[in-house]
């Protein structure tokens, strides 16, 4: 019989083995770019990599679920559906960036705005995906 | 009875004058920034009792060669939501201004303004999308709070 300190760390792996089960999520750092010139779009990047050390801390609990077609990757996944995920992360943090030259016959406006990159926990299932911020 | 009102009328008469013609300095006036949906002034004053709510229109217009109307209408939401943005760092951050006039043997030879605007903006949203005609104009809000500026 274990003494009840001595039962904390048993409890406390076997909780944080039934989480990451139940949760069943992969990790990622997802970023993107996009610049405007002239109120027109002419340059979009979006970049995603597999995190390579646990980042997640805490779950946000707004979610982005998105249709998904049988094994299509994270990354051509995002190069679609770029609007829906643009308007759902920049509810967190957007770096934006204007220049705007002016002269007396011409005037020239470029926007450049980031999404640095964060941790998303992505839910993986047949037709859909979800992508939670973590925090 | 007649002196009285006689005084009277001239006493008005002289302080409508001094109504008129008085020199003193004119009552401030609240300067109109930016309006609230009622179409009201409201003076953004941020206080620590109540939220200010700032809202803008962001415009952008669809490439003249798109692969489809759907792609015309994603890429112009696009860049309406990069220029709500920008609106947004404006009102909030404000913007540098740098003018530059070169005049030469007393004749304006060459002028230019840049403007440039960089901020760090949290908690927009999106209220509103209309897409006619091929611009794309998105209404954002944004809510300030000292509570978020503490953080």
């Amino acid at each position: 019989m274990r003494s009840r300190n001595g039962n904390r760390p048993f409890v406390f792996t076997l909780l944080t083995l039934i989480l990451s089960q139940g949760l069943g999520a992969d990790e990622y750092y997802i970023g993107y770019r996009l610049v405007a010139k002239n109120s027109q779009p002419i340059n979009e990047t979006i970049t995603v990599s597999k995190a390579m050390r646990p980042c997640i801390k805490a779950i946000s609990p707004s979610t982005l679920t998105l249709i998904r077609t049988p094994n299509e990757s994270l990354e051509s996944l995002l190069q679609r559906e770029q609007t829906a995920f643009l308007e759902f992360a920049a509810h967190h943090d957007v770096h934006i960036k204007n220049n705007e030259t002016t002269h007396p016959l011409s005037s020239q406006s470029i926007n450049v705005l980031t999404l640095p990159s964060r941790c998303f926990a992505v839910e993986f299932n047949d037709e859909l995906v979800t992508i939670t911020p973590t925090q | 009875m007649r002196i009285a009102a006689t005084l009277a009328l001239t006493l008005s008469i002289s302080a409508l004058h001094a109504g008129f013609f008085s020199t003193d300095e004119p009552t401030p006036q609240v300067k109109c920034v930016y309006s609230g949906t009622d179409g009201h002034c409201v003076e953004p004053v941020l206080k620590s009792e109540n939220e200010l709510v700032i809202t803008v229109i962001g415009q952008g217009v669809a490439p003249s060669i798109t692969a489809s109307p759907a792609q015309a209408y994603a890429l112009a939401k696009r860049s309406a939501i990069v220029d709500g943005y920008r609106q947004i760092a404006e009102k909030v951050a404000g913007v540098h201004v740098e003018g530059q006039d070169s005049i030469k043997n007393l004749m304006l030879t060459s002028s230019s303004t840049r403007t440039s605007v960089e901020a760090l903006v949290r908690g927009a949203n999106i209220t509103n999308t209309t897409f006619k005609e091929g611009l794309c104009e998105v209404e954002m809000e944004i809510a300030l709070s000292y509570s978020r500026f503490s953080r």
